[in-house]
């Protein structure tokens, strides 16, 4: 059972260099760069018209790029037939062939391959039974259920052992329990095979569970790729701060300036201190995660009014000072740690944290977890914790963050912000600020 | 003690008494429903009457005739046979002759309904939006011009000063009036005429059959030729179907206005079919009787024949879904 897909020692690696396809003045895709190693879950993630799906079928061979190279190992494959590229694909339709029994279905890359009968036979069994099809091999597509359509499809990818498998939404048919157990399958199955997949999804969830790294799609180009971790947690662009979290990254309007010798971030009923530095006003986005937020309570545990909190300077201590609070579990288990990794942050030592005043507008229950949201100087944001958060409608709440979860971007070009101390290395410019943009330098110029 | 919970607060209380009697009290009367039920049957109904005036009535009308003799005169009698029409068509010495060629008309239009069009949608299929539509119209053009028409033209193209005999040098062949040529020369102007059709119904079944299928085929490996025997024709076996019988029931019908203009059946009915001879026996001879005995018979073959097909058609017709 296991020897059927232990692969030869083949590298199918695949490489894609500048890859662009256009459709009349439409760029589906455009210029889009990277290297899917072997053995990785490369799920390519979007939402509608971002390409991805372009992208998949440029690989596969179903579409011609207008630009670009697609290599398989050290193969140029840009050009090749999509039947000469030894790669499998599961189909969103799963396109199963409504003439043929399940057999029939499985074995047909084998016998297009003319492989002697008696072995098609023999390894149509196996993939059968390996998806729990064997009952169903003399069944047609349409006497099949859903969930056994999209194994039959499977099954005839993985019948021929391919260098990689391509799929197209494949779990976007089933309903959403199926989807869930067929996610864990797919990914058992990935660490089983241990070869390329290339998965296209617009569920942030699919991509999240299964995915070794996520590609980021957005309008045919690439926003960002790399574990989900590193998508999740530091995301290098707004779009991808917005796409991925449920409910998605808060993204707050806001204007860093300095003051007194540090930075700090401010907008209506919004103030973030950041860390000392210096460096010219600049407009951004402040991306906070809902989970991130915590509520600042009053000595009695319940959400500190507004006007209440207003008095400076005083959200550290109100913060220690609450008990049982469990909408912010981790930072009643370690108030001191958070302190001091903002210190650490924060070399001058000041206790400030960062506030958002702002009302509830509404609270949803999701079973586990609840999300308020509140509007905060007229912008809307969620906070995420477990239920119950003990916010109800038109509460005035004071919110606050710890600064190594704050995402800062840049208004304009909506790349990440990062900081790099300066003190090291000083400017001769006497602008003592580096913008260092993560992904693409070239973005900078916007 | 336990208590089962119940399912949501709405469920416990009782559901509403009111129902059924409030349903009754305010139920319309019965003109009232019935002008509420007529409008889809009015929508039906000009087509329904079409049917019954030209199909329904003369079935009934041919079945009633066919056991008279009677010469379609209005002053005439008519006389009571029993089945002695029948047993005339059937001891008929032209039935045979007719029979055979309307098989002759039936396999020899198939290439042209079946064989020939596959081919062309398959072929113009790869070609720009723009250039196949051109083509396809090019093709379907001959359906448009009137039977009698095309007829016409053709005679003079098989004129033995005609334009074919002086292209192929065949000299002075006159081929609707040769016994040996005849029958070909009427098919081929009927072929002519319904490939465009058939162009385009196979046209029409090959866009119904999702591009998923020859991709997922290309995926798996398959050569062209290989997604063309095992995936396209094999979904395309409905259309296919649909044309075989198109052309076993209608040819007849389709030769029959070529027949009629070129030829009358002759020389020496080397060219009449099934069709042409019941005309004959019905508005030449003026015997209703035999004609519509004749008729009868013909129509409980094809019927058997289209049953047949139909029953096939089913079996071996895949609809993706």
């Amino acid at each position: 059972m296991k020897l059927l897909y232990t692969k030869g020692g083949r590298v199918a690696g695949i490489r894609i260099e500048g890859l662009t396809r256009q459709f009349g003045s439409v760029h589906a895709v455009e210029d889009i760069s990277m290297e899917i190693a072997d053995g990785d879950f490369l799920v390519l993630l979007g939402p509608s018209g971002c390409g991805k799906t372009t992208l998949l079928r440029m690989i596969a061979g179903l579409i011609e790029p207008t630009a670009g190279r697609v290599l398989l190992g050290d193969t140029d494959i840009t050009y090749a037939p999509a039947r000469d590229r030894d790669l499998a694909m599961v189909f969103q339709s799963y396109a199963l062939y409504p003439h043929l029994t399940v057999e029939r279905n499985i074995g047909f890359p084998l016998r297009a391959a003319r492989l002697p009968k008696r072995e098609i036979a023999e390894r149509v069994r196996e993939v059968a039974g390996q998806l729990e099809l064997t009952a169903l091999l003399g069944r047609r597509p349409k006497e099949l259920s859903g969930g056994q359509r999209q194994r039959v499809a499977l099954g005839r990818a993985l019948v021929r052992k391919p260098q990689a498998f391509l799929m197209d939404e494949p779990l976007s048919n089933l309903d959403a329990k199926l989807r869930t157990a067929t996610r864990t399958e797919l990914s058992a199955l990935h660490h089983r095979l241990r070869s390329t997949f290339v998965y296209v999804t617009h569920d942030q969830v699919e991509a999240m569970t299964m995915a070794t790294r996520v590609a980021l799609l957005n309008g045919g180009r690439l926003e960002q790729i790399g574990t989900p971790t590193e998508v999740y947690d530091n995301p290098a662009s707004v779009f991808v701060a917005g796409f991925l979290g449920s409910p998605p990254m808060n993204l707050l309007s806001a204007r860093i300036s300095e003051r007194a010798g540090r930075l700090r971030a401010a907008a209506t009923d919004l103030e973030i201190p950041l860390w000392a530095g210096s460096d010219a006003a600049r407009d951004v986005t402040v991306g906070l995660r809902p989970e991130h937020l915590r509520v600042v309570r009053d000595a009695e545990g319940s959400p500190a009014p507004a006007d209440t909190a207003a008095p400076a300077d005083t959200a550290a201590p109100a913060d220690t000072a609450a008990p049982a609070d469990t909408a912010a579990p981790a930072d009643t288990a370690a108030p001191a740690d958070s302190t001091a990794r903002a210190d650490s942050t924060a070399p001058a030592g000041s206790a400030e944290r960062a506030r958002l005043r702002g009302v509830v507008t509404g609270v949803e229950n999701l079973g586990g977890e609840e999300v308020a949201w509140c509007e905060i100087g007229g912008q809307p944001v969620a906070l995420r914790g477990p239920r119950p958060v003990g916010l109800s409608r038109g509460d005035a709440v004071t919110l606050t963050v710890d600064l190594d979860q704050v995402h800062l971007f840049d208004r304009t070009s909506g790349r990440r912000l990062a900081w790099q101390p300066t003190a090291d290395k000083p400017s001769p410019q006497h602008t003592p600020s580096t913008q260092r943009l993560p992904q693409r330098p070239a973005a900078a110029a916007v | 003690m336990f208590v089962e919970a119940a399912l949501t607060a709405a469920t416990a209380a009782p559901t509403s008494p009111a129902g059924s009697g409030e349903d009754s009290a305010t139920r319309p009367g019965l003109a009232h429903r019935l002008r509420g039920a007529a409008p889809p049957y009015l929508y039906l109904l000009p087509a329904l009457a079409c049917l019954v005036l030209w199909t329904y009535k003369p079935l009934v009308e041919a079945a009633q005739l066919s056991v008279y003799h009677w010469n379609l005169l209005p002053t005439s009698p008519k006389t009571y046979v029993g089945l002695a029409n029948f047993q005339r068509v059937l001891q008929l010495p032209q039935l045979r002759g007719a029979a055979l060629n309307t098989l002759w008309y039936v396999l020899g239009l198939l290439p042209f309904s079946i064989v020939l069009p596959t081919v062309i949608a398959l072929v113009t299929r790869r070609l720009g939006e723009r250039s196949r539509t051109a083509y396809r119209a090019m093709v379907f053009v001959p359906m448009l011009v009137a039977p009698v028409a095309t007829a016409a033209v053709w005679r003079w193209l098989y004129d033995p000063s005609g334009l074919f005999n002086r292209l192929f040098g065949l000299g002075d062949h006159n081929w609707l009036r040769e016994e040996s040529t005849a029958l070909p020369a009427v098919l081929a102007i009927c072929a002519w005429q319904m490939l465009g059709f058939a162009v385009l119904v196979v046209s029409a079944g090959l866009s119904g059959i999702s591009p998923d299928y020859a991709e997922a085929a290309e995926m798996d490996g398959a050569s062209r030729w290989q997604i063309l025997r095992w995936i396209t024709l094999p979904l395309l076996r409905p259309t296919l179907l649909f044309m075989l019988l198109m052309t076993v029931l209608l040819s007849g019908q389709w030769t029959f206005p070529l027949i009629d203009v070129l030829t009358q059946g002759g020389p020496a009915d080397s060219t009449t079919n099934v069709y042409y001879l019941l005309w004959e026996f019905g508005f030449r001879s003026m015997d209703s009787g035999l004609a519509s005995a004749a008729g009868l018979v013909f129509f409980g073959c094809f019927g058997l024949l289209a049953a047949g097909l139909v029953k096939l058609a089913d079996r071996f017709s895949f609809h993706d879904d």
